[in-house]
């Protein structure tokens, strides 16, 4: 197995012409690297497709670079720059954790000692862990004492260690919040260590301490650069404390309390006025959770910047169940989750840079990377107008939040179970393999992190290796996402389209401003990740007149916010999502863990937002199956002259789609179907159904439904199938949605010559028409009901 | 809880054909099911399988919701055209390991054999009380899928 010795990532997914794009690129191990500009036309390399196809593109940054191994230094930590107050003689450090593995396989990625506050490094310092054992551990230089009791994972512990330099005694607490019938009564540790603490200008490390501050390439993306952390804490910490005396128990529990900035009648300073006086740091993690800043509040004001993105908004150990939006009840919100597959930022250094011609099309680009010696790797980017210069009638939206989402998935290997959805043994890709080994690339919106918590946050500054050509996904053994995507834009450049591309930040930040300009706005194949913006956007535009084709399905369903602390670094950079109480989800967000950290807005699905996925296309998601694919049938709907434009050209009993490069069919992995009761437009026609013709693999969604019982499956559940619709928007505008996330994989079949591609075809030819579309035969404008309708069978008596 | 059926007993036989002639109906799909195409390779009509067989279907989904630990997995080693059977390590960071020098041509034909390594592995009475282990307090059987 060939490990991926060339890896990279752009600082931008979008760049408009004109404006310079940089890449990032490891190469381990080959001296230098090929670089190449070129424009991706089709990715999959199914031999009954099309094939592989790229177009080389002129461009002066072609050519011969050095080759450098660059590192990830992943794993979330906080550190505080080294201050003479950390200069300490005697100490109290004090904190609440809630560890996920305080005891790891001796396989583990990252097996050992983890920090938990420290300023502790090559035995000079001192610092409260957890040791290799899974004990509390105090450290002071090459000193160490321990409980000697495992902690238990997943509950809070209150922990502590003072230490009197002028006697040498040492006490360690270890004291769990809950103690259960059957549980040893946890003694203080006491112990007398005779040293002077050894002080060195590190800084101090909160859920880690430094390993070695050197110029490797580790030491490089770290940040402050040249540090190295090691023994990266997985779980959650509360109010760390460093006091510069050894206090009693007593006064330790009246340093919980931290600085109290709240007293400004006293001190403004320490929970009481002698304790004012000995506080070093009190970092209040409930202080600015929409930051990456860990505010301290004491004297000094020694804020720690946090690194690689923690978890916050999450509860604390003092959460007591009445709360459950952090923004009311911030100091029951203390809890900032490490993990030590967090990753934020990859900080390589750019390798490639590239100013895009003032005239070069909208279209997708990527920069090949190749050696000699047979690696090869892709770095995807999109090339998209600015306002006011859009090139074509049609734009491509493309679905870069849900890019995001997915990206570097692990699902495959992380979950066993995952068979299970699939209906057969999954097929890992190389980049899998990859990422199965380097956890420091980060996981997706869909894994657990190695503590087996789930991640919320993706960031697009790091090499994401499912965005690629010539992969297939473990869920479909076919192309997802960006190179199914490409199936669409394949079938665009072989039929002769002209189009623009853009992505979804562009339509986050920038509005209906980003849409008005076309005619027609065609989407990816599973745009189901979606920040709210995005969506007005979407609505103002077919509101306005403006045409948009729904290409796949299960979109518009899961609430995405861009975190406003990683604005200075560009669009988009890191997205939040948090799989709250419905939806299909590959992991569940804990009781009050239901509101982003970045924007302090309720995750979780739209539809529960009060925003209906229905109303956005027409059609909503309601199952999902994995195994194989089926085709589209036209119904009665599709004989309405409202749509006859659509069906030119196609035989009514027409098996619209029995053929594809995913699952072998137009219908399948995901569908959405017409229900004027959850907000399709009353008037909305559904032209052709899937229904009847699912294996047991696919499943109703379980939103749709209150009780669990069988019947579930596309064998028997009527709501388990695709339905191809259409509605009219005001002035002139509509919506066609093709309602399955395999349904571009049958463009490219027989080079396009094919009936889906006639289907699209004509759909397309009619909605890139200027001006507003030729308005519906007077007999359409009539009063519908929503779960109220005449039923062609009551009106034909 | 329906048992694993016995080496060499006649219901195991027949899961085995059938099994084999649903793999060998779906090659050239972009996709799997353990299903029969009336055409191969075309999944316009699909019949048989885990559709029309109980036992094959629940001996799959026994075997699917086992934990990673030491979990069968296929390796695509050459893209579009080689394959090898893996086996994931259950530890977060450890890659998947091969099993075997085995090199496969086909991606669907590797379902069938880890079919049979399965109905070899899995004891008989997987999943019922004489198995209860500790495990079984702690959610280690995955179904909860991540």
């Amino acid at each position: 197995m060939c490990a991926m010795r060339l890896t990279g990532y752009a600082d931008k997914f979008g760049v408009h012409p004109g404006d310079k794009i940089k890449f990032y690129v490891n190469c381990d191990g080959p001296a230098e690297y090929k670089a190449e500009i070129v424009q991706m036309i089709h990715g999959d390399t199914n031999p009954r497709g099309p094939g592989f196809i790229e177009k080389l593109i002129e461009a002066d940054v072609n050519g011969t670079y050095k080759g450098r191994k660059q590192i990830i230094h992943g794993g979330s930590y906080g550190f505080a720059p080294d201050a003479k107050p950390f200069h300490v003689e005697s100490f109290t450090l004090q904190c609440w954790i809630w560890p996920t593995t305080p005891k790891t396989h001796p396989r583990y990625w990252k097996h050992g000692a983890q920090g938990l506050v420290t300023k502790w490094s090559d035995g000079k310092g001192y610092g409260l862990f957890i040791n290799e054992e899974g004990f509390v551990e105090l450290r002071i230089n090459e000193h160490k004492v321990t409980t000697g009791v495992p902690i238990r994972d997943h509950a809070w512990h209150f922990v502590a260690a003072s230490f009197d330099a002028a006697t040498g005694e040492v006490v360690l607490y270890h004291e769990p919040q809950v103690v259960y019938a059957l549980d040893p009564v946890i003694e203080p540790v006491k112990a007398t260590i005779k040293t002077r603490i050894e002080h060195s200008a590190i800084p101090v490390a909160l859920a880690a301490y430094v390993e070695k501050l050197d110029d490797g390439p580790l030491a490089q993306s770290s940040l402050p650069a040249g540090v190295v952390f090691a023994g990266k804490y997985n779980g959650k910490i509360d109010s760390p404390r460093i006091s510069k005396k050894a206090l009693s128990r007593l006064e330790i529990e009246q340093m919980k309390l931290g600085a109290q900035p709240g007293l400004t009648e006293r001190r403004n300073s320490g929970p009481t006025g002698a304790l004012s006086e000995v506080i070093v740091a009190a970092w209040d993690f409930w202080d600015g959770i929409d930051t990456i800043v860990a505010k301290d509040n004491g004297p000094y004001r020694l804020d720690a910047r946090l690194v690689n993105c923690p978890t916050r908004a999450l509860t604390g150990y003092n959460w007591a169940g009445q709360n459950f939006d952090w923004k009311y009840a911030k100091k029951e919100y203390g809890g900032i989750h490490f993990h030590d597959d967090d990753v934020d930022d990859a900080r390589w250094e750019a390798g490639v840079e590239w100013t895009v011609p003032e005239e070069i099309k909208s279209r997708f680009y990527a920069l090949k990377l190749t050696t000699t010696e047979g690696d090869e790797d892709y770095i995807p980017f999109w090339v998209v107008p600015e306002i006011g210069k859009e090139q074509s009638k049609i734009a491509v939206m493309v679905p870069t939040i849900s890019y995001m989402a997915y990206a570097n998935e692990h699902v495959a290997c992380n979950a066993g179970g995952a068979e299970l959805f699939v209906y057969r043994v999954p097929i890992m890709q190389h980049q899998n393999m990859f990422l199965a080994e380097h956890r420091e690339y980060g996981g997706s919106i869909y894994d657990t992190h190695t503590d087996g918590s789930g991640i919320c946050l993706s960031s697009r500054l790091r090499p994401i290796l499912s965005i690629r050509p010539k992969y297939d996904h473990f869920l479909a053994q076919a192309p997802w996402q960006y190179p199914a995507d490409l199936h669409l834009i394949y079938w665009l450049e072989q039929m002769g389209y002209e189009y623009d591309v853009i992505t979804d930040e562009d339509v986050t930040y920038d509005g209906v401003a980003r849409l008005e300009n076309y005619n027609v706005v065609i989407t990816g194949s599973h745009p189901e990740h979606n920040s709210g913006t995005q969506l007005d956007a979407i609505h103002n535009y077919t509101q306005r007149g403006g045409r948009l084709m729904y290409m796949g399905a299960d979109a518009w369903y899961w609430v995405h916010s861009f975190h406003p602390a990683y604005d200075d670094k560009g669009r988009g950079v890191i997205t939040e999502m948090r799989r709250c109480e419905s939806g299909i989800r590959t992991w569940r967000a804990e009781p009050g863990e239901y509101y982003h950290q970045g924007t302090g807005e309720l995750g979780g699905m739209w539809r529960y937002r009060g925003r209906s996925l229905y109303s956005v296309a027409g059609v909503g998601m309601t199952n999902e199956g994995f195994d194989i694919s089926t085709y589209y049938s036209r119904t009665p709907d599709s004989l309405d002259p409202r749509v006859a434009f659509a069906f030119e050209g196609l035989d009514y009993d027409e098996k619209l789609g029995n053929f594809g490069l995913v699952g072998g069919g137009c219908a399948g992995l995901e569908l959405d179907i017409v229900d004027v009761t959850l907000g399709s437009p009353p008037h909305t026609l559904a032209v052709a159904t899937s229904a009847g013709r699912h294996t047991e693999a696919y499943l109703l969604v379980m939103e749709d439904f209150g009780f669990n019982q069988q019947g579930l499956d596309g064998t028997t559940h009527p709501r388990v199938r695709g339905d191809v619709a259409f509605h009219e928007t005001p002035n002139g505008g509509a919506c066609f949605s093709f309602s399955s996330i395999a349904f571009c994989g049958s463009l490219p079949w027989n080079n396009g010559d094919n009936n889906i591609s006639k289907l699209v075809g004509n759909v397309l030819n009619h909605f890139m028409q200027d001006g507003p579309l030729p308005p519906p035969p007077a007999d359409a404008i009539k009063h519908r009901g929503r779960a109220d309708y005449e039923s062609p069978s009551v009106a034909a008596n | 809880m329906i048992s694993i059926p016995k080496k060499g007993t006649p219901e195991r036989d027949e899961l085995i054909r059938l099994h084999k002639e649903c793999v060998e109906s779906m090659k050239g799909v972009a996709g799997f099911s353990v299903l029969k195409c009336e055409t191969p390779g075309d999944t316009t009509v699909v019949t048989g399988g885990v559709h029309e067989h109980p036992v094959l279907r629940r001996v799959l989904l026994r075997m699917r919701g086992e934990s990673p630990k030491g979990k069968l997995i296929v390796i695509c080693t050459k893209i579009d055209a080689e394959w090898r059977i893996g086996r994931l390590s259950g530890v977060r960071g450890v890659p998947p390991e091969f099993v075997n020098d085995k090199i496969y041509t086909d991606e669907q034909e590797i379902q069938h054999d880890i079919f049979l390594m399965r109905l070899d592995e899995l004891p008989e009475t997987a999943g019922n009380p004489e198995n209860f282990e500790e495990g079984w307090k702690h959610r280690d059987d995955n179904w909860p899928v991540t």
